[in-house]
This record gives C-alpha cells, structure tokens and sequence, in this order.
C-alpha cells in the first residue's frame, strides 16, 4: 500500500506472512483434515474425475483448504491434459 | 452475585497471571469487591506477580481437601481492602483438584465478592479445564505472534464447546512501531483472524517488567502505558462504553516514513 514500503522494501511485510500463514494453519486446525486422510481423499477423487473426464491428470490433483471471506473453502484443482497443443 | 471470569490462553507466556493481577486490581480500585483465584497448581505464580508470596498461609487445595476455609486462606490485598488472593498450592499437582471442586468453590465464593477472577495454567487440559469449570465468562489473551494467536484459535474452540459463551479478547504486548511497520500483526488482524470480540490491547511496556520485579501492579503506575490500558481493560469489562486505543496506524506515513530511517515519529 505504502509508497515509501514498496519503494524501499520489496519483500512482504512479515505480518502479512504471518496472517497467511495462521489462516491456512487455522483452517487446517478447525477442520481436523489430516495429511492422511487428505489424501485418501484426492486418491478417490481423482477416480471419480477420472471416469468422467478422462483428460484429468490423477497425479496432478491438487485439494487445498482455504480461508475464505464468509465460509472455508476445499478447493480442488484439476490440470486437464491438453490433446492439441501440448508439447 | 460475583461475576466468574476466567483469564485463559492456551500459549504459555503471554501475561495471563500479569492481566490477572492488574485486571483484578483495576476492578477492585473502581471499588468492586474482587478475589483472583490461582488455578496453576504447582506453579503458583500470581502471589508473586502482586507481592502477597511472603503471606500464604492455605492455598487452594488447602480449602478444597477441607484443611482451611476459605476465609482463612484468602490473602488481602497490600493496599485495596477490597481485593483478596487465593493462592494455588506449590507442592501439588493439577490433579489435586477437579471441575466439580472449582465449581463448588466459585459458587462458595459468589456471594462475597462482585468479581472472581480466575487465573488459568497454560495448555488445554486439566488444569485449563478446572480454570473454566466454574466460569460465566472467558477472556483469552494472546500476543500478535502466530504461535500465541494460533492456540488462542484452539481455545477459543473448546471455551465455545464447553458453552461458556463466546470468550473476549486481550491482545497483549503490541509493539506499535512494529506494527506500523508492518511487521507485527495489528489488533484488527488479530481480531480478523480469530473472529471474536476484543475486550482490550496492552501494548508492550518496559514498566509490566520493573512493576513485576517490584511485586506491584502496573495500574497503580500513573506513567505506566499499560497500566492504563488495564484500567481500560477494566473500564469494558464493568460495562463500560470505552474505544479501544488503536495502537496501529494512527501515525501512518510519516511514522513509516521516518521508520525507514530508524528514526521515531512522534
């Protein structure tokens, strides 16, 4: 925000790390979804994904929990494969 | 009928005891009648933090097995005939005692005093759940550190599970300089990140360590920032409409400015 801190001081402000930092723990600690289980999950669903789209990459499933304005939010990210113009 | 208010953080070393004695000393100078009760067993600590350790006779577990009353082991006050201590015991431990003892004990006490705080240990389970069994209400302190603030999440958790209502909260020890830099976590981060209501912000004071090693309360200190802040603290917790005292940005660019430079802006 600050002219003068980004003039200076490129690197982030360190309590804006931390505020990152602690909401992602935070949502971890309130959802009680441990690494395990995390992923068991990403396993199952990329053999849902899978048997529908079958361009989805399994391996490159990503879930993640996030923090969001007015709920949290599991977001799932699935990388098609690309038929055409991949290398 | 007191008001049973326990004082709990999960993180140790973030000035619950500190918030006790001089919470409990700003109520009692506004003339309420007010008991802090030392729920650490075994380390007893709140006796030292208001200079009455040379004059403990009973402790809690004292009046709990039934070897003392209560009237014998609460210890006044060195200068407000209206607050009293009672003393956790130092050669016990947490099992000593149980949530049924200290709800039994709170509701002995409630009809003498307006007030009963209740200094809480550290962690989330036996002692912490002693110090909230007999609790109406819950203040939670915590610093602007990830770790402090991280736990107060937790407890925060299980102070709402055990449905004492939703708990308050003291941010203690901000550091405005830092904060205007950027590099503390601010109150209103604070209180963003763990969604509940402040009660209070302490900022970090060189005169909570000298009153400390005194074995006086920073609330009798007319110089002590802190000082204040508790008596703010107090203010709020009596049902007082008092503005939180933002530590944050109220200086802004020019602090920023000149903190480039190492220099203060004032």
């Amino acid at each position: 925000m600050s002219f003068f801190n980004n003039l200076f001081n490129k690197r982030e402000r360190s309590a804006q790390v931390a505020k990152e930092r602690l909401l992602t723990v935070l949502v971890h600690d309130r959802v009680k979804l441990t690494p395990e289980k995390l992923e068991e999950l990403k396993a199952e669903l990329s053999a849902v994904v899978a048997r529908y789209v079958p361009e989805a990459e399994p391996a490159e499933i990503e879930v993640t929990l996030l923090r969001g304005e007015s709920a949290d939010m599991l977001k799932a990210d699935i990388p098609l494969r690309r038929s055409r113009h991949d290398e | 009928m007191a008001r049973v208010i326990t004082i709990t953080s999960g993180k140790g070393g973030v000035g619950k005891t500190t918030t006790t004695a001089n919470l409990g000393t700003a109520l009692a100078m506004r003339g309420a009648r007010v008991a802090v009760i030392d729920a650490d067993i075994g380390l007893r600590n709140l006796d030292v933090v208001m200079g009455l350790e040379n004059r403990i006779v009973y402790d809690l577990v004292d009046v709990i097995e039934g070897r003392a009353r209560l009237r014998q082991a609460l210890i006044k006050d060195k200068r407000l005939p209206e607050l009293f201590l009672l003393p956790a015991a130092q050669t016990r431990d947490k099992e000593a005692v149980t949530p049924e003892d200290m709800i039994a004990l709170t509701n002995q006490m409630r009809s003498d005093f307006d007030y009963i705080l209740v200094d809480s240990p550290a962690g989330i389970e036996g002692g912490f759940r002693n110090a909230i069994a007999g609790a109406n209400e819950v203040l939670i302190v915590t610093t602007p550190e990830v770790s402090a603030v991280r736990d107060a999440d937790r407890i925060v958790g299980l102070v709402e599970a055990a449905e004492k209502g939703p708990p308050r909260l003291i941010i203690n020890r901000i550091n405005s300089r830092l904060v205007n830099r950027g590099e503390m976590l601010s109150m209103e981060e604070v209180v963003e990140i763990l969604a509940i209501e402040p009660v209070g912000v302490v900022p970090d004071d060189e005169t909570i360590v000298i009153s400390t090693n005194r074995g006086e309360v920073a609330v009798f200190d007319q110089n002590s920032q802190a000082g204040r802040a508790f008596i703010n603290i107090a203010r709020r917790v009596a049902g007082e409409d008092v503005p939180l005292m933002a530590l944050t940005d109220q200086q802004g660019v020019l602090d920023r400015f000149f903190g480039l430079f190492g220099r203060k802006a004032r």
